[in-house]
């Protein structure tokens, strides 16, 4: 018997690249990610009783093939394709690294809805299993199946192909696949919602990708900047929630518990990169919550320097959740009360009215400025607003030490 | 057999109504429920609810959707969460109930129907 995780891991780092290596080989994108699914299946039910064989990539692709051929011969039989398509020419000087950022740009393409850009991502790039990708969402298969096969169809009938983006596109596209890791990121991350026990678990299959995507990539400053970001952030998962599901602010959190691999790894990143380019939103990100990692006690943050981030990130890429943030910055550096005059600036704000962030945030600088009552308000109108579970009950307890008289 | 365990509560409600240590002792009971009923395979799925000010109703106007607010805006208790179990028997669905009630207000039970038995079909 071989590892059961080592399979695994080897399995999802090899996806890509077989995808990759079938589309080019057969120029048929949607028919090669279905062929490497079924290799993979294959592989993982083979190579754990068997042991992994020695050249593991060729073992895929020649069975993926396979699949692959058998597929277009049923389809297309009276045509005799499988004579063309095995006639094409591949171009052995693209790397696996290429083909895994074109196949990151085909499944996060703008023509997708966010939905499919998801689960495109996580099975083709990610190599996990539509069983896993269901779990992981909390979804059943069939409808996980369901999504990822019309996701497919959207990819046929906008008639997108295996293919590097024009040059004049790269950097809004780079955006959009920035932008599906982040959210597989936080899918994972989002407290008291996942269970970590079954299986794929998203926040690591985000940084994974990232990983994937920055060696793609390398001098990318953003690149490096989410990646930094989800290792300084993801460092503090063991803290923020205790074992009865409570969670815990960053202020109460037990640091001893943070991941000083994720962090020292985060900072690293960050110094590399802080300076080298033009500095973009998730540079700055990372830079705040590097600033909350190297906080030895919550009374050492370096507030001062985190307010000037959150200035600058206003600036870069102005929204009413990074006001949210900087008020509450403001908060800390200039008191409760300057905080809550930075919030009055937004409490308008129509994207924020249908979040229950606002009054979050409202209710602890209202408890910072020793309003008892108002924060009460405050809290209570937070529980109004579409908190998850996890944070409904943290909010009722907040309430009800609010109430009586103890913080 | 399939049911749905519907709890009923607010949770800002509790905030001002419970101490600190009943809701922490509350989260932690409903934390080990999940994980018990889980564990036992007689969990299909569960989801806590937002807030019942959220909710709509939508209604058919001249064939066109309307939304409305309601219809618990006013009311004191709603279905703030809920739990598709798959069990035994009726009395182990009521059983998991009366665990839930001693934490909530009202908790409805309802089966799934699973159709005829074989014999009839």
């Amino acid at each position: 018997m071989t590892d059961g995780r080592a399979v695994v891991d080897l399995l999802r780092e090899l996806a890509p690249q077989v995808v990759g290596l079938l589309a080019r080989r057969y120029g048929d994108w949607a028919n090669a990610e279905d062929a490497t699914q079924e290799a993979l299946l294959a592989a993982a039910a083979q190579w754990g009783n068997e042991g992994i064989p020695d050249h593991p990539r060729s073992w895929l692709v020649t069975v993926g093939s396979r699949r692959l051929i058998d597929t277009v011969r049923s389809e297309t039989a009276r045509r005799q394709r499988e004579d063309t398509v095995a006639a094409l020419e591949v171009d052995a000087a693209v790397s696996t690294a290429d083909d895994s950022l074109t196949l990151l740009y085909l499944c996060c393409h703008p023509a997708l809805s966010q939905q499919s850009q998801l689960a495109l991502t996580l099975r083709a790039v990610g190599g996990l299993t539509t069983a896993e990708i269901a779990r992981a969402f909390l979804v059943p298969e069939s409808t996980m199946a369901q999504r990822i096969s019309r996701a497919k169809q959207q990819i046929r009938s906008a008639g997108l192909r295996f293919e590097m983006p024009p040059k004049a596109e790269l950097g809004e596209r780079l955006a959009v696949v920035l932008q599906v890791l982040y959210l597989v990121f936080n899918e994972g991350y989002t407290p008291g919602s996942r269970s970590v026990a079954q299986g794929a678990d998203l926040t690591d299959e985000a940084i994974r990708m990232t990983r994937m995507l920055r060696s793609s990539l390398p001098a990318d400053g953003e690149v490096a900047g989410l990646l930094a970001l989800m290792l300084l952030t993801d460092a503090r998962r063991a803290a923020r929630e205790l074992d009865d599901g409570m969670l815990v602010p960053l202020a109460e959190q037990d640091r001893s518990l943070w991941n000083r691999a994720f962090i020292d790894e985060g900072v690293r990143l960050l110094a590399a990169t802080l300076g080298a380019g033009p500095v973009g939103p998730y540079q700055l990100q990372a830079a705040i919550a590097a600033l909350h990692d190297e906080a030895e006690r919550a009374d050492d943050t370096d507030w001062p320097q985190i307010l000037a981030l959150y200035t600058v990130l206003e600036h870069v890429s102005p929204g009413p959740v990074v006001t949210l943030n900087r008020a509450v910055a403001v908060a800390m550096v200039d008191g409760p009360l300057a905080g809550l005059a930075v919030l009055g600036t937004i409490a308008t704000d129509p994207a924020l009215a249908r979040s229950h962030r606002f009054d979050v945030v409202r209710g602890h600088l209202l408890e910072l400025a020793g309003e008892r009552d108002a924060a009460i308000e405050a809290f209570g109108a937070a529980l109004r607003g579409p908190a998850s579970a996890a944070e409904q009950r943290y909010l009722a307890l907040k309430v009800a030490r609010l109430s009586a008289g103890h913080t | 057999m399939k049911y749905l365990i519907a709890m009923f509560g607010s949770a800002e409600e509790m905030g001002t109504s419970k101490t600190p240590e009943w809701i922490g002792e509350m989260i932690q009971f409903m934390i080990a429920l999940d994980g018990r009923l889980r564990e036992s395979g007689e969990m299909v799925y569960n989801e806590g609810l937002a807030d019942p000010s959220q909710a709509k109703v939508v209604r058919l106007q001249n064939g066109q959707p309307v939304a409305t607010d309601g219809p618990y805006a006013e009311a004191k208790e709603s279905v703030i969460g809920f739990w598709i179990v798959d069990v035994a028997s009726e009395e182990r669905a009521i059983e998991l109930c009366g665990e839930i009630a001693v934490w909530s207000g009202a908790v409805e039970l309802r089966p799934v129907p699973a159709g005829p038995p074989a014999e009839f079909l």
